[in-house]
C-alpha cells in the first residue's frame, strides 16, 4: 500500500489531507484530515486539528483529535487536547490533559 | 499494521508523500522528499527533491538538488541541480548552476545557471573557472595563429599574384601590349571560378 511518511526533520506547516495511512516522524503544524489511520511515532509532532478514523499517538499532539473510529494514547505520549471517538483507549504512562467524548458514534 | 509500518518506514528512509495525500502549506527538512501526491505552498529542503510520476507540486521550491518526473508548477531554487526527466512537466522558473532537460520533458520559464557570476562555492563554481580559463587560451591561442596564419596566406596569395602580373606586365610591356590583355582575364576567370566553387558550397 502506498504510506506516507514525515521523516524526522520534516517541518510542515499547514494543511494535510489525504486517502491513505499517514505515518509523522516529523512536526506538523496546522490540520490534518485524513479517511485512514494516522500514525504519530515517538519523535512526531504534531500541533494541529485531526480528523482522522484511526490514530495511534506515541509522540506529542497538541491540538483537537475527532477520530471516526479510535483513539489510541499510547505509552509516553502526549496529548494536550479534546478527543472525540467511539474508542479511546489510554495506556499506562501516557500523559494526557483535555476533555473525551465517546459519545460520537458516527461524524 | 505494526509490521507493515517498520518495514516501510525502514526501507524508505526519506519522506514519501503518497499519491492520494495533499499537503498545503510550507514543508521544511532536512532530508530526502519524495512527492507521489501533491503539495502546495512552500517548499524547503536543505537535500534532494524527488517529484514522481504521479507528484504534483506547486509551491516555490528551495533545495539542493531537485529530480522532476511529474508536475511542478512555481519556481525552483536549486544549490546543486536540477533535472527534468522524461516525464517530468514544468512551469516556472529553474535556478540552478546545473539544469538537465532530457528529451521528452517539457518546461516552459527562464533558466539561470548563474554563469555570470562565479560564485564562490566548493566544487561546481571552481571546476568552472578552470573551465573557462582552460578554454579561453585555447581559443585564443587557435584564433592568433589562425589569425596570423590566414594575413600571411593572404599576402602570400595576393602580393606573389600582382608582382607576377606585374613582372609580366613589366616584362611584357617592354616586348609586345599584346601581352597586357591576358592577364586581365586570367584573374576574371579565376574570380568567377571561385565564385563558382562558393556557390556550389553554398547549394552543397
Amino acid at each position: 500500500m502506498a504510506n506516507t511518511i514525515i521523516g524526522s526533520s520534516i517541518v510542515i506547516d499547514g494543511e494535510i489531507s489525504g486517502d491513505e495511512d499517514l505515518v509523522i516522524q516529523g512536526t506538523v503544524k496546522g490540520k490534518i484530515s485524513l479517511k485512514e489511520s494516522l500514525f504519530v511515532e515517538a519523535s512526531g509532532v504534531v500541533e494541529a486539528d485531526i480528523e482522522v478514523q484511526n490514530v495511534d499517538i506515541a509522540g506529542r499532539v497538541t491540538g483537537n483529535i475527532a477520530a471516526t473510529d479510535k483513539v489510541e494514547l499510547k505509552a509516553d505520549c502526549r496529548v494536550v487536547g479534546d478527543v472525540r471517538a467511539p474508542r479511546i483507549l489510554i495506556a499506562d504512562g501516557a500523559s494526557f490533559k483535555g476533555n473525551v467524548d465517546m459519545d460520537v458514534k458516527e461524524r | 499494521m505494526a509490521a507493515t509500518k517498520e518495514f516501510s518506514s525502514t526501507g524508505g528512509d526519506a519522506t514519501v508523500i503518497g499519491p492520494s495525500i495533499l499537503i498545503s502549506g510550507k514543508l521544511t527538512g532536512d532530508e530526502d522528499l519524495t512527492v507521489r501526491g501533491r503539495v502546495e505552498g512552500e517548499l524547503n529542503l536543505s537535500k534532494t527533491l524527488i517529484v514522481e510520476t504521479s507528484g504534483i507540486v506547486k509551491a516555490n521550491v528551495s533545495v539542493r538538488n531537485a529530480i522532476v518526473s511529474g508536475v511542478v508548477v512555481g519556481n525552483i531554487t536549486a544549490s546543486e541541480s536540477v533535472e527534468l526527466t522524461r516525464e517530468g512537466r514544468m512551469v516556472g522558473d529553474i535556478n540552478s548552476p546545473r539544469v538537465i532537460i532530457v528529451d521528452g520533458a517539457s518546461f516552459r520559464g527562464h533558466v539561470d545557471m548563474g554563469n555570470a557570476e562565479p560564485r564562490p562555492q566548493s566544487e561546481r563554481p571552481a571546476s568552472r573557472p578552470v573551465v573557462r580559463p582552460a578554454a579561453a587560451p585555447t581559443s585564443r591561442p587557435a584564433t592568433v595563429p589562425a589569425r596570423a596564419a590566414i594575413p600571411i596566406a593572404r599576402p602570400a596569395a595576393a602580393k606573389p599574384q600582382p608582382p607576377p602580373m606585374a613582372k609580366v606586365e613589366a616584362a611584357s610591356k617592354p616586348e609586345n601590349k599584346p601581352a597586357p590583355p591576358p592577364p586581365p582575364p586570367q584573374p576574371v576567370l579565376v574570380g568567377e571560378a571561385g565564385k563558382k566553387k562558393v556557390l556550389v558550397k553554398k547549394k552543397k
